[in-house]
């Protein structure tokens, strides 16, 4: 075995070998790329109403439970889904509204909660970065109202809270609203399912086996 | 558990050739429903989903070019994934090879302290037999996907790319549980399996601080690594220990952050007929606070390099590993995948597998194809896989002629006779007289050929072949224009 050093350098030296005549030297390469045909669809054309209703539709066609208020309704909307959940004990990533935070249930504020506190929970409610309708799918980016990568993949129970005007109707829409590229991001197309067995789709094997969504309507809408 | 029991299978330095490791397959009829079962179900979901996204041959055609523009500047982009992957806080490691690899993850694992590891579905651990080589060094592996699992228990092999354990059915895996968990009980209901895994993994995934991945995209433009999955074991993984080791082919790597909105819409659909797979996990480097606070990622190189410098070959790379192509192959279908002998069965795996041997290894998979083109059509990057097999056949046959010992070979001997006669008409038509007497020796009353001796049987053994007609092309036309009317029977 070589030192990891030599090998770096002979794996390279491979690579520029077998590419020297392709490759382009760096001030040329922003330009090829740019070249690459792009044809595919870019923006949706549907109307803002049948581009939500798109959303809700792929979101329960995998399972995802999905209902509609406005903001002013939504502090008894996300209480009224906690009561109906059945569960007592609730994580709320650090930046969570305190308006969302329904009395008469139990909230343990995440500011660096140990996996063993987190497993204890029964459900947890974040914000979203965006919502994809044509694959049904939630972003997050992990900001403090979205939570930290392990309050969303212990607890059972998700409640996920994402406002109309995040909702974009292509995924290349969403690359578009990114501006800064994010250093994690985790897309949830539907609970955690697994497929492995006779590929019969069962919904959560190890992520939250119950999707909830909460799309809050604009005013005026 | 004794998961250190080695299956030389698929190792293909070891296996046997295509056409003899097929052999107990087709005669597994059980084996084949299950294979057939499941790739009937994804084909009929990838169809739908397909049809659904009216710009899918526009998606195809630019995860093509980005494919290609990456790997054309492989070099470039590798040193950028590096540097700004060690900027986050990320430690990059190179491995020429498997051997290199898998020593640099077992001397990380001993940095660690660890015995034990959990590990995400990776095929590239399984290309460089990573498992067998940590627990003869003592460290105990622990698969978490659900296919994963399966295999693990029953010291089984994965058999399909995306969906590892599709020839095993929900008996079988009833029955790999029970005994390997202890659950006496447990009933076929895949619920009831799944649930089964589910309480198997939990403990594990909160106290193994260690767990190892691949990876499905690396970006260079962020020094991000991107793992797609649906059960949620990958982002445990990702998410719960304290030191996070990803091993990943020096292909797989995007130029920009932005490219994913192609592959991701591409890949699920292709793989498992989803609009996208429950979980898309993205980090880089190491953030304070979430997740594990040591990364370190293994570029593996083993072979890739030299496919890369081959201008046909190169576009066997492009592959970002969604299945597509086997779950449409009729060969596969039928066989399987353990019939290949590679941890990369079907099409892309017959291209894939004897170039990772530097073609010494695995000869008899570029042939085990129809060239139907079917895998050309699916694939989400365009990789055009029967042209590959067709250069790769053309290797095979010029290294075996080369071979002293094919001399006299009768294929050979024939072929080389072939072109003799075929370079002079007379040759030509004298070689048809005799021809036609020797081949009249073997032709039935009924007009047909049911075996002949030699080389010529491997034809006759499959199928019948119909006896010359009386007459020939060339006497049926000389015969024509001596008639006035033109007209001949």
């Amino acid at each position: 075995m070589s030192a990891p050093s030599k090998s770096r350098e002979n794996i390279l030296e491979r690579v520029r070998a077998a590419t020297k005549t392709v490759a382009l030297p760096p001030a040329e390469l922003a330009a090829a790329f740019a070249s690459i045909p792009r044809d595919y669809i870019r923006r949706g054309g549907m109307t803002v109403t049948a581009c939500h209703e798109r959303f809700i539709e792929r979101l329960r066609e995998y399972d995802a439970e999905v209902v509609e208020t406005t903001e002013e309704e939504l502090p008894a909307t996300i209480a009224a889904q906690l009561a109906g959940s059945g569960k007592h004990t609730f994580v709320a990533p650090a930046g969570l509204p305190a308006a969302w935070q329904a009395e008469g249930f139990e909230w343990k504020l995440d500011g660096g909660l140990s996996a063993a506190e987190i497993e204890k929970a029964e459900g947890v409610v974040t914000a979203a970065f965006c919502g994809v309708a044509d694959s049904g799918t939630i972003v997050l980016h992990h900001s403090a109202t979205e939570g930290r990568r392990v309050i969303t993949l212990l607890p059972d129970w998700h409640l996920c809270v994402v406002y109309a005007s995040q909702v974009v109707e292509t995924l290349p829409e969403y690359f578009d609203r990114c501006g800064q590229t994010p250093g994690l991001a985790t897309y949830i197309s539907g609970p955690s399912a697994t497929a492995d067995i006779e590929m019969t789709r069962i919904k959560g094997v190890h992520g939250p086996r119950f999707l909830h969504v909460v799309l809050v309507r604009d005013s005026g809408q | 558990m004794s998961q250190g029991v080695y299956h030389p299978v698929l190792d293909p330095a070891k296996a046997r050739p295509f056409p003899e490791a097929v052999l107990p397959v087709l005669r597994n009829p059980q084996l084949r429903k299950n294979v057939a079962h499941a790739i009937d179900v994804i084909q009929a979901k990838r169809g739908k989903l397909v049809v659904e996204k009216t710009d899918w041959q526009a998606l195809r055609t630019a995860g093509a070019a980005i494919r290609t523009h990456a790997l054309e500047n492989l070099g470039a982009y590798l040193t950028q994934f590096e540097e700004r992957c060690t900027a986050a806080g990320g430690v990059v490691h190179w491995a020429a090879d498997a051997a290199e690899a898998r020593q640099i993850i077992l001397n990380l694992l001993r940095e660690e302290n660890a015995s034990e590891v959990i590990k995400i579905k990776t095929m590239t651990s399984a290309e460089i037999q990573l498992n067998p080589f940590l627990e003869a060094a003592g460290v105990r592996t622990y698969e978490t996907d659900l296919a994963e699992i399966i295999l693990q228990l029953g010291e089984d092999e994965p058999s399909h790319i995306v969906v590892p354990a599709l020839h095993v059915n929900r008996a079988q895996v009833r029955e790999i549980f029970a005994r390997r968990m202890g659950l006496k009980d447990l009933s076929d209901d895949p619920r009831e399996l799944t649930n089964a895994a589910r309480n198997y993994l939990r403990r594990k995934f909160l106290d193994i601080p260690t767990a190892i991945s691949g990876a499905n995209f690396l970006v260079a433009e962020t020094g991000s690594v991107v793992v797609v999955e649906s059960e949620g074991n990958g982002r445990m993984c990702l998410t719960l220990p304290r030191t996070m080791i990803t091993l990943a082919g020096i292909e797989k790597v995007l130029p920009r952050f932005q490219d994913l909105e192609v592959m991701l819409q591409v890949l699920a659909r292709s793989a498992t007929g989803e609009r996208m797979n429950p979980y898309t996990s993205i980090w880089t480097g190491v953030t304070p606070g979430d997740g594990p606070q040591k990364f370190h990622v293994v570029l593996l190189d083993n072979g890739r390099s030299s496919i890369l410098a081959k201008k046909t070959e190169r576009q066997t790379l492009k592959c970002i590993r969604c299945a597509a192509c086997m779950n449409a192959c009729p060969v596969y279908r039928q066989t399987g995948g353990h019939a290949y002998g590679s941890v990369y069965p079907g099409p892309i795996g017959a291209i894939l597998t004897p170039q990772l041997m530097q073609m010494h290894h695995a000869q008899t998979l570029p042939f085990a194809s129809s060239l139907c083109g079917a895998c050309y059509e699916v694939c989400p990057v365009k990789i055009n896989i029967p042209e590959v097999l067709l250069e790769l056949r053309s290797q095979v046959v010029n290294q075996e002629r080369r071979e002293a010992g094919r001399l006299f070979d009768p294929m050979y001997l024939g072929l080389r006779i072939a072109n003799l006669i075929f370079s002079r008409a007379w040759i030509f038509h004298t070689a048809q007289f005799f021809g036609r007497i020797g081949l009249g020796v073997f032709t039935r009353k009924d007009g047909w050929i049911h075996s002949l001796p030699s080389v010529g049987g491997k034809w006759t053994q499959t199928r019948d072949l119909r006896g010359l007609p009386k007459q020939t092309f060339h006497g049926w036309w000389a015969a024509r224009a001596a008639k006035p009317s033109g007209e001949a029977k």
